[in-house]
C-alpha cells in the first residue's frame, strides 16, 4: 500500500468526520444529533485556537489541550494536519485537483512551484497574534476571522447546512435562518474558487494556522528530502506539490505539508521521509523578512485601540448586543469569542445569530441574539449553547444556573438583558385594542410582564338610548354591526355598573345583564373596551425575548428586548440593589 | 481543393447556420407566444380546504363523563368507559389524531402541556379500539422540537407506538369558516388532518390572562399556523370560531392539576392545584363550561362560551348533557 | 536513517497500515465518545419529572395563623422541625415517621381563651405523599378509638384526634377530657381540611379486604421491611376474624405481573432461608409455609401478591387466601 494512499484515506476520513460534527450538532438524543459526540474536536485540535486564548486569557481552557498533541506531532513529524487532517485543506486540494488535473505537465509543475508571496500568511498570523499579544494596550481575538478551522466551521454550520437543510430539511424540521451569511459565503466561495488560479491557495498564501506550522516544524525530527544531491532536474516531484515547497530544488520546509506526491513522483526514488537534511540543502526557515514581521506586528499592535476608537466597549455600547445564557462580561467574551457558529447551529431556536459590524468591527459573527428570528427567543430549559463553545466564550452552564434555582437561587437568573415596551406601537397603549400576547408567553414564574385593567370610552362611543328592552338597547346613532360583540366592551350607563356587550347591530346594544335602572330615553350612554396594558416587571425580566418574538406587532416590535440588565455586566445594570 | 467546391461548402455550412438561426427564432417566437399575458398580475390566493367532521353518533346520556381521581391514566380510562367505552370513538382500522397542549418547552411537572401519561394512555387506547395508525401533533408556540421533548410526550406518545408530525410550513393549508369573522383563508395544521378519520382533543385546564381560561376550545388555537398571534385582538371570536370550525371526535379536559396563576406557561409547580378531575366529553362547549368551575369561574364569564353555544357549537349547561360523574383510582 | 528509503513495498505497507490503524483507533474513539453523554447538560432534561409522579410533593405551607375555632385562641409561634430535629420533639417515636418519608413537622398551640388551663397541640406532619402519610397513620392508630367519618381517615381517642389528609398526617393531643377541647379541635381540623384539597391515597387496594369478618378499619400499610423482608414494600395488611381466630391477610400492587410474580418468589425462598417448611399445595399461584408453626401463605395473580401472615391454623389460612386470589381473580 503506497504512503499517498494513505494519506487520501486519512484526508476523506477526517473530512467526512468534520462535516458529520457539523451535522451532528443540533440539540438531541437521536444519534445523527448533539448526544455525545466530540463536535468541537477540529477546533481543540486547532493550535492556533489555543495560542490565541492563551494570549488573551493566560490560560489554556480544558479542551484545548488537545492542541498540545498536534503541536507535539508537528514538532517531531512536521506540518501533517495540513496535508493528512485539516478539512479545509482537503477541501482546497480536492477543487485544485478538479480545477487543474487536466493540465499538461509543465502546466501543473508552474502552477505549484513556490512563490514568493506565501510568505504572507506568516504576515497574517502575526498581525492576528499581535492583536492579541499585548494587555498593556488592548487585546483582541481576531484569529477566527481567518482561522480555517473556524472558518470551515463556520461556513458549513451557517451557510452550507442551512441552505441544504432550507430544500431538503434533513437535520432540522423548519428552515434555520442566518442574517449576513452572504459574506460567510462570499469568503468561502473566495478562498474555493481562488483554487482554479493557483492551487491550495489559501493555505499557501492566507493560511495563519499553516504560518504558524510552518514556523514550528523547522525542528521537525523527520522531514522530505532528496537522498542524492543530484538528480536529471526532470521536475516531476514539483507537478503535484500541494505546499509549493520545491522540492525539486532547496526543499522549503516550513512549507512542505506533507502530501508525500513527490515521492510518489520520482521515477528515480531519490525523494525520501528521513530523519537528515535533504542532500540537496533545505530552507527550514519561512521566508520573512525582518521589516515585514516588524510591520505586520506593529500593525496588529496598533488596530486594536484603532478599532476601540468607536468605544464599543464603552458608553458607546450597542444596545442590540444581547449575548447568550452563560456568555462572559463582553471584552473578555471577545477575547475568547472564536467566530466558530457552533453555537448558532446548536441553539435549538435559531435565535443566535452571527453578530453584523453594528456594534465594531469586533462583533463581526460573535454570537447575538436576535429574537425576530428562530422560533421563539432563548428558550427558557436550555443551555446547549455553552456546553457547544470550545472556548468558553459562553460558559457552559447548568440549568439551575440560567434559572437561579438550587444552589443558585440566591444570584437569581441569567439575565440576558431587559424588555422595553414601546407605548407608541402597543396595541392595547397605542391602539385601544386588546392583545397581551406578550404576557401570555412570559415564561417566567411569576410572570415578568403584567398588566393593569383600564377601560377607555371608545372614540364616537357616546350614543344616545332611543329605548330600552330589557337587556337591549336602541340607539339613535348607527353604529357597526357585531363591533362591539367581541366581549371586550362594556356598555356604562349613569347610575348602573358596567354591563358587558354580548352582541350589537346597526341600532341595538345587548349587554349581559339587566339593567338594575333602565336607561331613559335621550339619556347618554358610553361605550367602554376593557384594555388589559402590559407593563414589565424590571425585577423579573430575564431578557430572553420570547414576547418580542411573539408580539403581533410584526415590523418594529412594541416590545424589544435590549442589553440593560444583563448579568454578565456591571456597567450596563439598570436595577438597583434592594 | 478548387473554388467550386469551397464555394458549395460555404453555402451548405451558410444554409445550415441559416437553419439553425431560424429555429432558434422559432423557438423565441413560440415561447414568447406561449407565455403571453395580457391581464394585470393579481395576487395569489392559496387553494382552501375544508376541515373534516370527525365526530361521531351522538348517544343520549353517554355525552360526558367526568371523574375524581388523582391518577390520570385510571381517570381517562373510566370516563371514556361511561360514555361508550374506546370502540365507540375508534373503529378498527382508522387512523386517529390526538392533539395535546404542547404549546410551551417546559417540563410536563409544571403543568403548561399535557401529561405525558395521559398522552401514552389515549394512544393506548386508540390502538386498543384497533386504531391502524395514532399520530400525535401540534403547532406549539415555542420551538416545535424542543416542545415535544421537553414536555415528555414526544418520547411517551412513540413509546406507546404514535407517530409524532411535526409541523413544517408546507403541512398548512388556507381554510375558510363559512360565516365566520376571523378564520378567512387563514392556514391552519391540515396535514395530519387530512389523514385522520377520528380527532381527540386533550388539554389542560388552565389560567389564561386574556380569555381567562385555557381549555379544549382554546386548545385548537394549537391547529393554527400564520401570525395567529394578531387574533389575541379578539380572543372571544377566534376561540368561538376554533369550536364551530374543529368538529373532534371527542376531547378531554385534563383537571387532576389545574393551573392557577401565571397561565398559561406557569413555570412553578407552586401555580398548580390538585383537583383530581378528569373530563371526557363529546361537547366541547359543556367540557369547558365544567371545566372552567375549577378554575373558579362559571360560563357567563367566559364570553367564548356564549358564542360557541349561540352558533350551535355545544352547551354552556352541562347538566342538560346528564354528565356521568364517578371516582376512579 | 530514512524511514521510507526506497520503494521497498513491504516496509512501505507496513509504515501505511500502521497508520490506518492509527486512523481506525480515532474513529472508535469517536464512536465510544459519542453515545457518553447525559442530556441535563443541554438543559433539555425534563428534570422536574421526579416530582410530577408524586405531585402531592408541592411544597405549601400550611397557613396557621387563620387557623382557629371559635373561643379559642393561638398560642405562641408555629414551631418548625426537620428531620435533623425531629427527636427534639418526639424523640421516641421519631423512627417511624423518619423511614417513612418525613419531612417536615409544624406544631401549634391553642388554647381556650376562658379556661387557659384548657390547651391542645396540633402537630402536622408533612410526610411527601399521601401513602406516606396513611402509613404512619394506619400502623399508630389505637385500639379502642372512636372512628370519624365525613373526614376521611380519622379517629378520635378520649383526648386526641388523629387523621391522615392527604400527604399530611395530623395528631390534634388536648390536655384534658373537656368536651369543649374536643369540639375545637375537629372544627380545626376541618378547616385545615377545607382550606387545601389534596390527593388522598388510593383506596384501590383497600378495598379489596372487605368482608363481613374484615375487623372494621383494621387495614394498615407498610411502606418497607414487611414481616421483616425488606422486598416486600407497600403492603396492605387487614385483620380478620375468622371463628376464634384472628388472622392477618397482606396485598401489595405491583409495578407489573411479572414483578409480582417475582416479589411473591422472593418473599417465599425468604421464608424457606428462615428454616421454614413448605407445604405442598396444589394451586401453581400460591405457596405454603410452615413457619415455625404458625402458617404463612404467599401468592401472586395479576399485578396482586397477596398472603396470609401468621396464622394459628392452616384451614383457616387456605380459606382466607382463597377468598382474597378470588377476588383478585374478578
Amino acid at each position: 500500500m503506497r504512503i499517498i494512499t494513505v494519506r487520501r484515506i486519512s484526508q476523506v476520513f477526517f473530512f467526512t468526520m468534520f462535516v458529520w460534527f457539523c451535522v451532528v450538532s443540533t440539540v438531541g438524543d437521536n444519534f445523527w444529533q448533539l448526544r455525545g459526540w466530540p463536535v468541537n474536536w477540529f477546533l481543540q485540535l486547532d493550535p492556533l485556537v489555543a495560542i490565541g486564548t492563551i494570549l488573551t486569557t493566560h490560560a489554556l481552557y480544558a479542551g484545548l489541550l488537545w492542541a498540545l498533541t498536534t503541536v507535539i506531532l508537528t514538532i517531531i513529524c512536521g506540518r501533517f494536519f495540513c496535508g493528512w487532517v485539516c478539512p479545509f485543506g482537503t477541501l482546497h486540494q480536492f477543487t485544485g485537483f478538479l480545477a487543474n488535473h487536466k493540465k499538461s505537465a509543465a502546466e501543473k509543475i508552474r502552477l505549484n512551484r513556490y512563490r514568493k508571496a506565501q510568505c504572507i500568511k506568516y504576515f497574517v498570523l502575526i498581525f492576528f497574534l499581535g492583536m492579541a499579544a499585548f494587555p498593556s494596550i488592548a487585546t483582541s481575538l481576531q484569529i477566527g476571522l481567518l482561522d480555517p478551522i473556524s472558518l470551515v466551521t463556520r461556513s458549513v454550520n451557517l451557510v452550507i447546512l442551512p441552505v441544504i437543510d432550507s430544500a431538503f430539511n434533513i437535520t432540522s424540521v423548519s428552515s434555520r435562518f442566518y442574517q449576513g451569511a452572504w459574506l460567510i459565503l462570499a469568503i468561502f466561495f473566495t478562498t474555493i474558487f481562488s483554487n482554479l488560479v493557483i492551487p491550495r491557495f489559501y493555505c499557501r498564501f492566507i493560511c495563519p494556522l499553516g504560518a504558524m506550522f510552518g514556523i514550528i516544524d523547522r525542528f521537525a525530527i523527520w522531514r522530505i528530502g532528496k537522498i542524492r544531491s543530484e538528480c536529471n532536474n526532470c521536475k516531476q516531484c514539483e507537478q503535484s506539490c500541494e505546499g509549493g515547497c520545491e522540492p525539486a530544488g532547496n526543499i522549503r520546509i516550513s512549507e512542505c505539508i506533507l502530501c508525500f506526491n513527490c515521492r510518489d513522483n520520482c521515477k528515480d526514488e531519490l525523494i525520501a521521509y528521513q530523519t537528515q537534511a535533504s542532500l540537496n540543502g533545505e530552507v527550514t526557515n519561512p521566508d520573512i523578512s525582518r521589516r515585514g514581521l516588524m510591520l505586520s506586528l506593529a500593525s496588529g499592535i496598533f488596530v486594536v485601540p484603532a478599532v476601540r476608537l468607536g468605544n464599543k466597549l464603552g458608553g458607546n455600547w450597542h444596545h442590540k448586543i444581547i449575548r447568550p445564557p452563560g456568555a462572559m462580561a463582553e471584552e473578555e467574551f471577545l477575547g475568547r469569542c472564536i467566530k466558530c457558529g457552533q453555537c448558532m447551529r446548536a441553539c435549538p431556536t435559531n435565535v443566535i445569530q452571527p453578530g453584523g459590524i453594528e456594534s465594531g468591527l469586533e462583533n463581526l459573527w460573535t454570537p447575538v441574539l436576535n429574537n425576530r428570528i428562530g422560533s421563539s427567543g432563548c428558550q427558557l430549559n436550555c443551555v446547549a449553547c455553552g456546553q457547544v463553545c470550545p472556548t468558553s466564550a459562553i460558559r457552559p452552564i447548568k440549568l439551575a444556573e440560567k434559572l437561579g434555582t438550587g444552589d443558585f437561587a440566591d444570584r437569581g437568573p441569567v439575565r440576558l438583558g431587559t424588555a422595553f415596551l414601546d407605548r407608541n406601537r402597543c396595541l392595547p397603549w397605542a391602539m385601544d385594542k386588546p392583545c397581551i400576547v406578550c404576557q401570555e408567553n412570559c415564561p417566567v414564574s411569576p410572570k415578568a410582564i403584567y398588566t393593569r385593567e383600564v377601560f377607555n370610552t371608545v372614540r364616537d362611543g357616546k350614543l344616545t338610548v332611543k329605548k330600552t328592552v330589557d337587556k337591549t338597547i336602541e340607539t339613535v346613532e348607527t353604529i357597526m354591526a357585531e363591533k362591539f360583540a367581541t366581549g371586550d366592551y362594556y356598555c356604562i350607563v349613569d347610575g348602573n355598573k358596567r354591563s358587558r356587550i354580548t352582541a350589537n347591530n346597526e341600532n341595538t346594544i345587548e349587554v349581559s345583564e339587566n339593567f338594575a335602572k333602565k336607561p331613559i330615553k335621550d339619556s347618554i350612554i358610553e361605550i367602554q373596551v376593557c384594555l388589559q396594558r402590559p407593563y414589565v416587571d424590571i425585577e423579573k425580566c430575564i431578557g430572553c425575548g420570547i414576547c418580542e418574538h411573539e408580539c403581533p406587532v410584526s415590523g418594529k416590535r412594541a416590545i424589544r428586548v435590549s442589553g440593560e440588565g444583563e448579568t454578565r455586566s456591571t456597567n450596563r445594570t439598570l436595577l438597583l440593589k434592594n | 481543393m478548387n473554388r467550386t467546391s469551397k464555394n458549395k461548402l460555404e453555402r451548405r455550412e451558410f444554409l445550415a447556420r441559416a437553419g439553425k438561426a431560424g429555429l432558434s427564432i422559432a423557438a423565441a417566437g413560440t415561447i414568447s407566444y406561449l407565455l403571453y399575458d395580457t391581464t394585470v398580475p393579481r395576487n395569489k390566493v392559496s387553494k382552501s380546504v375544508s376541515l373534516p367532521d370527525f365526530s361521531v353518533e351522538p348517544i343520549k346520556g353517554q355525552a360526558i363523563s367526568v371523574i375524581k381521581g388523582s391518577n390520570r391514566v385510571e381517570s381517562v380510562n373510566k370516563a371514556i368507559k361511561l360514555i361508550g367505552g374506546i370502540e365507540r370513538f375508534v373503529r378498527p382500522g382508522e387512523t386517529v389524531v390526538i392533539k395535546p397542549n404542547i404549546a410551551f418547552a417546559s417540563p410536563s411537572a409544571l403543568g403548561a402541556t399535557s401529561s405525558p401519561k395521559l398522552i401514552a394512555e389515549i394512544v393506548r387506547l386508540c390502538y386498543e379500539g384497533k386504531a391502524k395508525r395514532v399520530y400525535v401533533t401540534d403547532n406549539p408556540i415555542n420551538d416545535p422540537a424542543s416542545c415535544f421533548r421537553l414536555s415528555g410526550i414526544g418520547e411517551a406518545a412513540s413509546g406507546a407506538g404514535a407517530k409524532i408530525i411535526l409541523p413544517k410550513e408546507k403541512y398548512f393549508s388556507n381554510t375558510t369558516l363559512m360565516g365566520g369573522k376571523l378564520i378567512d383563508n387563514w392556514p391552519v395544521f391540515f396535514e395530519p388532518l387530512a389523514k385522520a378519520d377520528k380527532l381527540i382533543g386533550v388539554a389542560v385546564v388552565k389560567d389564561h390572562h386574556r380569555s381567562k381560561a385555557s381549555m379544549t376550545m382554546k386548545n385548537w388555537y394549537g391547529l393554527l399556523g400564520g401570525r395567529r398571534n394578531i387574533f389575541h385582538q379578539d380572543i372571544n371570536t377566534i376561540i368561538a370560531e376554533l369550536a364551530i370550525l374543529m368538529k373532534p371526535t371527542l376531547v378531554v379536559l385534563d383537571g387532576t392539576e389545574v393551573m392557577k396563576s401565571n397561565g398559561p406557561t406557569g413555570g412553578s409547580i407552586t401555580d398548580l392545584k390538585r383537583e383530581n378531575t378528569m373530563i371526557v366529553s363529546c361537547d366541547m362547549v359543556a367540557a369547558d363550561s365544567y371545566g372552567c368551575g375549577l378554575l373558579g369561574l362559571k360560563p357567563k364569564d367566559l364570553p367564548y362560551l356564549g358564542k360557541a353555544e349561540k352558533a350551535g357549537a355545544g352547551t354552556t349547561d352541562y347538566h342538560r348533557l346528564k354528565p356521568i360523574f364517578d371516582t376512579a383510582g | 536513517m530514512s524511514i521510507i528509503q526506497s520503494r521497498v513495498k513491504g516496509f512501505e505497507s507496513v509504515a501505511s497500515l500502521c497508520l490506518l490503524g492509527v486512523i481506525v483507533l480515532i474513529g472508535v474513539g469517536v464512536l465510544v465518545k459519542q453515545s457518553d453523554y447525559e442530556m441535563s447538560q443541554f438543559g433539555m432534561d425534563t428534570i422536574v419529572e421526579v416530582l410530577s409522579e408524586n405531585n402531592s410533593n408541592i411544597k405549601e405551607k400550611m397557613v396557621f395563623d387563620s387557623l382557629s375555632a371559635t373561643g379559642f385562641e393561638n398560642l405562641l409561634e408555629t414551631e418548625v422541625y426537620d428531620s435533623q430535629t425531629l427527636y427534639e420533639k418526639i424523640n421516641g417515636k421519631a423512627p417511624i415517621y423518619l423511614e417513612s418519608g418525613f419531612r417536615e413537622l409544624v406544631t401549634q398551640r391553642f388554647v381556650i381563651k376562658k379556661d387557659q388551663k384548657l390547651w391542645a397541640e396540633l402537630f402536622v406532619y408533612d410526610m411527601g405523599s399521601a401513602k406516606n402519610a396513611y402509613s404512619v397513620y394506619s400502623r399508630q392508630k389505637r385500639t379502642d378509638v372512636k372512628i370519624l367519618s365525613g373526614i376521611g381517615f380519622a379517629y378520635e381517642s378520649v383526648n386526641a384526634l388523629f387523621c391522615a389528609y392527604g400527604q399530611y398526617y395530623i395528631e390534634f393531643i388536648g390536655s384534658s377530657e373537656a368536651k369543649e377541647l374536643l369540639e375545637g379541635m375537629r372544627e380545626i381540623v376541618q378547616k385545615i381540611r377545607a382550606n387545601k384539597a389534596v390527593a388522598d391515597v388510593e383506596t384501590g387496594v383497600m378495598k379489596l379486604f372487605s368482608s363481613e369478618r374484615l375487623i372494621p378499619d383494621s387495614i394498615k400499610l407498610y411502606l418497607n421491611n414487611t414481616f421483616g423482608f425488606e422486598g416486600l414494600t407497600d403492603v396492605f395488611t387487614g385483620q380478620y376474624q375468622i371463628g376464634n381466630d384472628i388472622v392477618t391477610a397482606f396485598l401489595s400492587k405491583r409495578i407489573s405481573a411479572e414483578e409480582a410474580r417475582k416479589v411473591f418468589q422472593k418473599y417465599h425462598g425468604f421464608l424457606l432461608d428462615n428454616s421454614g417448611v413448605d407445604i405442598p399445595v396444589t394451586d401453581p399461584k400460591m405457596k405454603i409455609v410452615d413457619f415455625y408453626g404458625t402458617i404463612e401463605i404467599v401468592g401472586a395473580t395479576g399485578r396482586y401478591v397477596f398472603g396470609v401472615h401468621e396464622a394459628e391454623s392452616r384451614q383457616v389460612a387456605e380459606e382466607l387466601a382463597g377468598m382474597l386470589s378470588e377476588r383478585l381473580n374478578e
